[in-house]
């Protein structure tokens, strides 16, 4: 195994539920990240935060099975980090900060800016 | 060996069960013996690739030991026990899917040098291992199948 422990990992994450078929791998990807000691995080803005929305990602059916929140959690649980952008939030996808799941902080863009300055990579979905 | 919702839960293997952890240990004088039991390889799904630690990495208990990726499923084998790894199977490389047909033989996956073995008394063993189980597998709805190639 190669050594990655302790480097940093930031998944900036803008598709939302327009193509729902996008959407779990990048969740996958940041739980195997953290799984391998590399300190994760994953920034929603644009569309992405609509699937942080309480009760979402259940109804979100995947054509190899399960729902879209089994991989959410699973990335949770497995210490990966959530910015939600607050602007995204509330301008494009119409959701009071207060109805996201737990575990997700809202934040300014100014925090993206900072993970990203502070991240060994980038990875963009 | 206990039955539990067809999963096969050997009576005489210590059991690591702790978060979303379900590995079994096997004592060989100083040595540990880790792997999977048939419920976690049941909840993961068809496993397609390992990446073991190497030789001689040290491992705190509660740190990875391995990441496991399957189609429905990515994330870290813990240490039960703090120690130093002696041999990971590097058989599981080429065919990690051992972990899935064979949990509790040729898919073992990694040996390790205990590095203090009062931990051991953290694992759970016999009834108090099974009950843990019969919980578990009756919560997550676990039914176990061994895929097969």
């Amino acid at each position: 195994m190669a050594e990655v422990e302790g480097k940093k990992l930031l998944i900036v994450m803008t598709t939302g539920p327009e193509d729902p078929e996008k959407t779990y791998a990048p969740f996958y990807t940041a739980a195997l990240s953290a799984a391998m000691e590399v300190d994760t995080s994953m920034y929603f803005l644009m569309h992405a935060p609509k699937l942080l929305k309480t009760g979402f990602a259940e109804q979100v059916k995947l054509k190899k099975g399960g729902t879209l929140m089994q991989f959410i959690r699973m990335a949770l649980e497995g210490g990966v980090r959530f910015y939600a952008c607050e602007e995204s939030l509330r301008s494009l996808c119409d959701i009071d900060p207060a109805d996201v799941i737990d575990g997700v902080k809202v934040v300014g863009s100014s925090t993206l800016v900072d993970l990203s300055l502070d991240s060994d990579t980038v990875l963009s979905f | 060996m206990a039955l539990i919702n067809g999963c096969e839960l050997p009576d005489d293997l210590f059991y690591f069960l702790e978060g979303n952890q379900m590995s079994w240990v096997r004592f060989e004088g100083e040595e540990a013996v880790i792997g999977l039991t048939d419920p976690a390889q049941t909840r993961a799904g068809k496993i397609v690739v390992i990446r073991v630690k190497s030789e001689g990495a040290s491992r705190p208990r509660g740190k990875p030991l391995a990441t496991i990726e399957s189609g429905k499923w990515a994330g870290a084998v813990l240490a039960p026990l703090t120690g130093v790894v002696v041999k990971p199977n590097e058989e599981l490389a080429s065919h990690p899917e051992l972990i899935n047909t064979d949990p509790y033989g040729k898919g073992w996956i990694v040996r390790v040098k205990m590095s203090n073995p009062e931990e051991k008394a953290s694992l759970l063993s016999g009834q108090r291992a099974m009950e843990r189980y019969r919980e578990l597998i009756g919560r997550d709805g676990i039914k176990c199948l061994r895929c097969q190639q």
